[in-house]
């Protein structure tokens, strides 16, 4: 409809709609330049990153000098010596440690409680992310032997009105504590032990030591889950007379009961403001003390960047810790990052010397850095798995990181222990005291964002810029097709008399509904593993052939109902022309699907526009192109296969692994394990890989050998 | 009538709807659709509906507190099965029950309007000589058509499982239009008084009801009549009178406008609407009365008192305009409705089934509490218009729109509400491109 529109009313068109079918009538090159410019983007973001400054001024962090005291630390080493001695000489049962991190907790006037938890094992709800929370996920699979108590210490505030709390998380498990968690468990002591003291806090503090015996995520998420969201009508699967362990969970607090400060029902302070996961790492070769920092809740989401600045700020000016973020090794030592690196930090200073006010171009090692960070932390967003058990409390919207810290050298040695522990206590009060300050919750920087460093990050409004030139071509190269497949068809008055199908303007609806189908069929694929974990005594490698074959069955069968008279509108010769609104539909439903995916969790829809849009723009039957026989074409073709093979999702991720590790012990079940790890963190990536990329691959390889 | 042409496979179609239908209701706990904000307004909630009943049962006035919002007589007749389980089975399965049954009568009803339409048009296009453009329209069985779009739009399938009352709202307002097609004044008043009874604004459809009824369905202009008529009067020289004369005295029965359907329509409407008004004065009779229950529930859909997000774009609006100013945008948002009922009514009078359609439309767009149910009756109707359509620019593009905004809008609600990363003007956003949509999907007639 373009070309004729402009031919025939071109005193009357306005600019923008000029615009539109100057766009769509270049479509080709447009797509080429909007490619190429968001991969050039995209490799462009680390020059792009600001450093990170803090947003919210009522933070002040570092502003008020520490009270942590050796004296403090001297009290952390003796409650760590007496739990660890605790492990050495009786060997009786787990309670015995939680008990005694009771009575230590009670002992500084706070308020204690167990809370007894059935750990949860993964489970399939695929569309976890759009319902809230809470919504009926009850535990059926808790048998008596396995349950976990957390130990939880609330400090009520002087001067709060009990309404706020700040969340400290120590992981650790009770039947084999190691000295890591110990020391862990010691700074967290150390830092509570001084907050039951002081005048100035207007939270309250909440110490919840989490059972990891069944993993940290898990009791970390029952205990919010009862914190946040209780069950009334409770379906008791086990009921406490039938379990014996039950009966020990009841003597845990005998002890502890007459102090009267031990409740036996769940107890809860105010609405969480944060929360910090403290784990010490016992690595004990390092340059210097460091901290690690991991953020990545579930779906890509992150915690609001004034909490990783304060932390930030707090380690490296206040107590000289090293920070880190992860990083993408295999990256940094790739010869191309490194050239482009170098062309970049070039341009940089021809910028500079064309005008000193540009602050374009970061050194190549920097760049590289930065690079490798942004790829690691687009791939953990893009996943959608937390990384941590921080990621429990983002499903709350609180929000919460993990501190990693680990010493320099071992932590048997006693001297250089307190010193470690001086100073992640100090960390740990002063962004506690930096988080007392906060008014209301955090809101006033950044939730979406991409870390180069732990200093720079780079904001949703660069970030989109990439995947918005990526995208881009999509509607444009669709648009292109649909006009052109509705103008160039031959009106053939014979195919008029169908119900729907009839008219040049709803010839698309036949394809529309081959493009349903297949999507309907990726709906099916992504359910298929959650039966075919019912199946007993399966490897990996069996699962994923099962499930490959299933797939493709059921496919067949498609393939074969839509050839029968029920699906099939009788315009079969029309029908093999085609293709072009086949693409038309498929390119548009690719491009919905990455606009939500995008909305949904950033980073897969980048990730998932780089390898799914090349595919979606070039396909174009193989037959046209080599009946023409042109150089042209033929590279054009070659490019179909090649893609075709490489964005298939299980090959896409062979090579990535084996790009980024290597491709020594791959196997299939490499990949089942993988999805698996996907759907049993309810993560959208799953479902965008199931309901957006498979069939948009599946149909872009129907275009490559259609018949025409 | 003539002989009746089915999609193939009609009765399967209808059927694996309501299979379909029956199994989304047997798995409530997971989609969680009730409590959906495009799903369930104020007006069409059924946990408010069952809230209204619980009151009542605790002889209470059902509007207290303002948490119903409804009519009277839904009360009665759904009030009793929120109450009633089952065991084993999901709480609202008897109300899910009759919103299918609802479904698809409205989709039966849709299909016979469709074939009363049909034939209409038909014989009128051969009045017109226009022999092979009819028999191409006949091919088109534009009645099952509409009705298999209504059963399967996935916007009623929603709206019903989600268990808004607006299936029953459709209901009537089919009701009323597949009366006025088949000229049964009862019915057709019946169907207008409920639909105005329990949503308001069908009232306007009063005007393409009488049309319908006065003229008869849809038509060609009645221009093309006269000219007809003058060209036949200047080619008849030749011809005998008689022959003539049959042939003006045909076209005229098409330009009359006849008085009698409308006349009776009008009484039974006075009829039926005492009836309820009646029935409803009984039922509110201990707390306040009928004012009570206007100001309950007409006042409630007028004034915009409820701002709580939903797809209309009117809550963004009223929560942030001043409160002095109030008054004067509510006049001039329902004003905005009643001004196009006049151009539209004098463009469209020959062809009043369409006339009705682009009412609905408006009014579902324009409406205080717009929920995916009433997209859903607007575009089943548009399946009647199935030959008309087939000329139709974008449609690809308006149903690209459709269904982006459709997945979107739950998205952006997630993030707004759950996450905490996005806020309100991010659903306001979808709210606002959904409106755009629809507007240019009624601007492309």
């Amino acid at each position: 409809m373009g070309a004729n529109e402009n031919s025939s009313a071109k005193p009357r068109v306005r600019p923008i709609v000029r615009l539109g079918i100057f766009l769509i009538s270049h479509s080709n090159i447009v797509s080429l330049v909007c490619f190429l410019a968001g991969v050039v983007a995209l490799l462009l973001l680390p020059v792009l990153a600001k450093n990170t400054y803090i947003s919210e001024n009522a933070l002040m962090p570092g502003s008020a000098n520490n009270m942590l005291s050796t004296h403090h630390v001297s009290d952390a080493n003796k409650f760590i010596k007496d739990l660890t001695d605790l492990e050495f000489t009786s060997m009786a049962s787990p309670i015995e440690s939680q008990k005694l991190i009771a009575r230590y907790m009670s002992a500084l006037d706070a308020e204690v409680t167990f809370h007894k938890f059935y750990p949860q094992f993964s489970q399939f709800h695929p569309l976890h992310f759009f319902t809230s929370p809470d919504s009926g996920i009850i535990s059926k699979n808790g048998t008596c032997s396995s349950f976990g108590v957390n130990t939880i210490g609330i400090i009520r505030a002087p001067r709060g009105d009990g309404k706020e709390a700040i969340v400290l998380v120590t992981p650790y498990n009770p039947s084999k504590v190691g000295l890591g968690e110990a020391v862990s468990l010691g700074i967290a002591y150390s830092v509570f032990l001084l907050l039951s003291r002081v005048t100035w806090l207007a939270k309250d503090i909440i110490w919840l030591v989490a059972d990891s015996q069944y993993g940290e995520y898990s009791s970390v998420a029952a205990w919010l889950r009862e914190y946040q969201a209780p069950v009334f009508h409770k379906v008791d699967v086990v009921t406490s007379e039938a379990c014996n362990e039950s009966s020990s969970f009841n003597e845990l607090g005998q002890g502890l009961y007459l102090d009267g400060k031990l409740s036996g029902d769940f107890r809860r302070a105010g609405t969480m403001a944060a929360a910090l996961v403290i784990k010490v790492v016992d690595q004990g070769n390092q340059y210097e003390d460091s901290l690690n920092i991991y953020a990545e809740a579930s779906n890509g989401q992150m915690p609001n960047l004034d909490l990783i600045n304060i932390v930030n700020y707090m380690a490296v000016h206040k107590q000289g810790l090293r920070i880190k973020v992860k990083k993408m090794w295999s990256l940094i030592d790739s010869w191309w990052l490194n050239t482009l690196g170098v062309i970049f930090e070039s341009l940089g200073k021809v910028a500079r010397s064309l005008n000193p006010q540009l602050k374009f171009g970061i050194p190549a090692s920097d760049y590289v850095e930065g690079a490798a960070t942004l790829a690691s932390s687009l791939y953990y967003q893009g996943l959608g798995v937390p990384t941590g058990p921080h990621g429990a409390f983002r499903d709350y919207q609180v929000d919460a990181i993990t501190l990693e810290i680990s010493p320099k050298v071992s932590l048997t040695k006693l001297n250089r222990r307190n010193e470690f522990m001086l100073r992640g206590g100090r960390l740990i009060e002063g962004v506690i005291r930096s988080i007392n300050n906060l008014l209301e919750k955090f809101h006033q920087s950044f939730f979406l964002y991409l870390l180069t460093s732990p200093g720079k990050f780079v904001s949703v409004g660069v970030y989109m810029i990439p995947f918005a030139l990526l995208v881009a071509p999509l509607p444009i190269v669709a648009a292109y097709l649909h006009a052109n497949g509705s103008n160039s068809t031959p009106q053939n008055p014979s195919s008029s008399l169908e119900v729907d199908g009839s008219h040049k303007s709803w010839e698309w609806l036949n394809s529309a509904r081959k493009v349903l189908v297949i999507h309907l069929w990726g709906v099916f694929v992504s359910l298929l593993p959650f039966f075919l974990r019912q199946v007993p005594n399966t490897t990996l490698t069996m699962n994923f052939v099962l499930w490959g074959f299933l797939s493709i069955f059921s496919l067949l069968i498609l393939y074969l109902t839509l050839d029968c008279p029920i699906f099939k509108a009788s315009a079969s010769q029309l029908e093999k022309n085609k293709w072009t609104s086949l693409k038309s539909v498929t390119i548009s439903t690719a491009f919905i699907g990455l606009s939500l995916m995008s909305v949904i969790n950033f980073a897969t829809a980048e990730i998932g526009a780089l390898l799914i849009v090349p595919i979606c723009l070039l396909a174009r039957p193989l037959k046209l192109d080599i009946q023409a026989r042109s150089w042209r074409t033929l590279l054009r073709a070659s490019c179909n296969i090649v893609l075709g093979f490489v964005v298939f999702s299980p090959v896409s991720f062979v090579l990535l692994k084996g790009a980024f590790e290597d491709f020594y012990g791959i196997n299939v079940g490499d990949y089942w394990k993988w999805v698996e790890s996907l759907w049993a963190w309810n993560s959208a990536t799953y479902l965008y890989i199931g309901v957006v990329h498979l069939p948009c691959w599946a149909l872009c390889i129907h275009i490559l050998f259609h018949p025409c | 009538m003539t002989k009746k042409k089915k999609v193939p496979w009609f009765w399967t179609w209808v059927i694996g709807s309501v299979v379909f239908r029956l199994i989304l209701l047997y798995f409530p706990k997971n989609l969680n659709l009730s409590s959906r904000p495009e799903v369930s307004t104020p007006l069409t909630s059924i946990r408010r509906l069952a809230e209204g009943y619980w009151l009542k049962q605790s002889s209470v006035s059902p509007y207290a507190g303002s948490m119903y919002h409804g009519s009277p007589l839904l009360l009665t007749l759904l009030g009793p099965l929120t109450v009633k389980r089952i065991e084993g089975q999901p709480d609202h399965l008897l109300c899910g029950l009759v919103f299918v049954i609802a479904d698809v009568v409205s989709a039966m009803l849709i299909c016979a309007a469709g074939e009363k339409l049909q034939v209409a048009y038909s014989s009128s296009l051969q009045l017109l000589g226009l022999r092979d453009l009819s028999e191409n329209s006949e091919r088109l069985p534009s009645g099952d058509f509409a009705a298999l779009v209504y059963l399967w739009n996935p916007f009623t399938i929603v709206a019903c499982v989600g268990l808004s009352t607006s299936a029953i709202e459709n209901l009537m307002v089919v009701l009323s239009l597949y009366g006025a097609c088949s000229r049964l004044a009862p019915l057709a008043a019946f169907g207008w008084v409920m639909a105005t009874h329990l949503s308001l604004y069908p009232a306007i459809l009063i005007i393409p009801v009488i049309l319908l009824l006065g003229y008869g369905p849809d038509a060609p202009p009645r221009k093309l009549f006269c000219q007809k008529n003058r060209l036949e009067v200047g080619n008849s020289s030749s011809s005998d009178s008689y022959s003539e004369e049959k042939a003006k005295n045909q076209l005229k029965v098409a330009n009359v406008f006849s008085w009698r359907p409308v006349v009776s329509f009008l009484l039974w409407t006075l009829l039926w609407s005492s009836y309820i008004l009646v029935l409803c004065s009984i039922y509110v009779q201990q707390y306040g009365g009928l004012q009570e229950l206007f100001k309950r529930t007409y006042g409630f859909i007028l004034t915009i008192q409820d701002l709580s997000p939903n797809i209309g774009v009117l809550w963004y609006f009223f929560a942030e305009v001043f409160d002095f100013f109030r008054n004067f945008f509510l006049i001039v948002f329902h004003g905005n409705i009643l001004l196009m009922l006049a151009p539209l009514a004098l463009r469209l009078n020959h062809r009043p089934c369409f006339l009705a359609f682009v009412y609905i439309a408006i009014s579902s767009m324009l409406k205080s509490y717009p929920s995916v149910g009433d997209s859903a009756l607007y575009l089943g109707l548009l399946g009647l218009f199935a030959y008309e359509l087939k000329d139709m620019q974008f449609s690809f593009f308006l149903l690209s729109g459709y269904v982006g905004v459709s997945l979107l809008s739950p998205v952006m609600h997630n993030l707004w509400i759950w996450r905490g990363t996005g806020n309100a003007n991010f659903y306001f956003a979808t709210a606002i491109t959904y409106a755009c949509f629809q507007v240019r999907y009624l601007y492309s007639f």
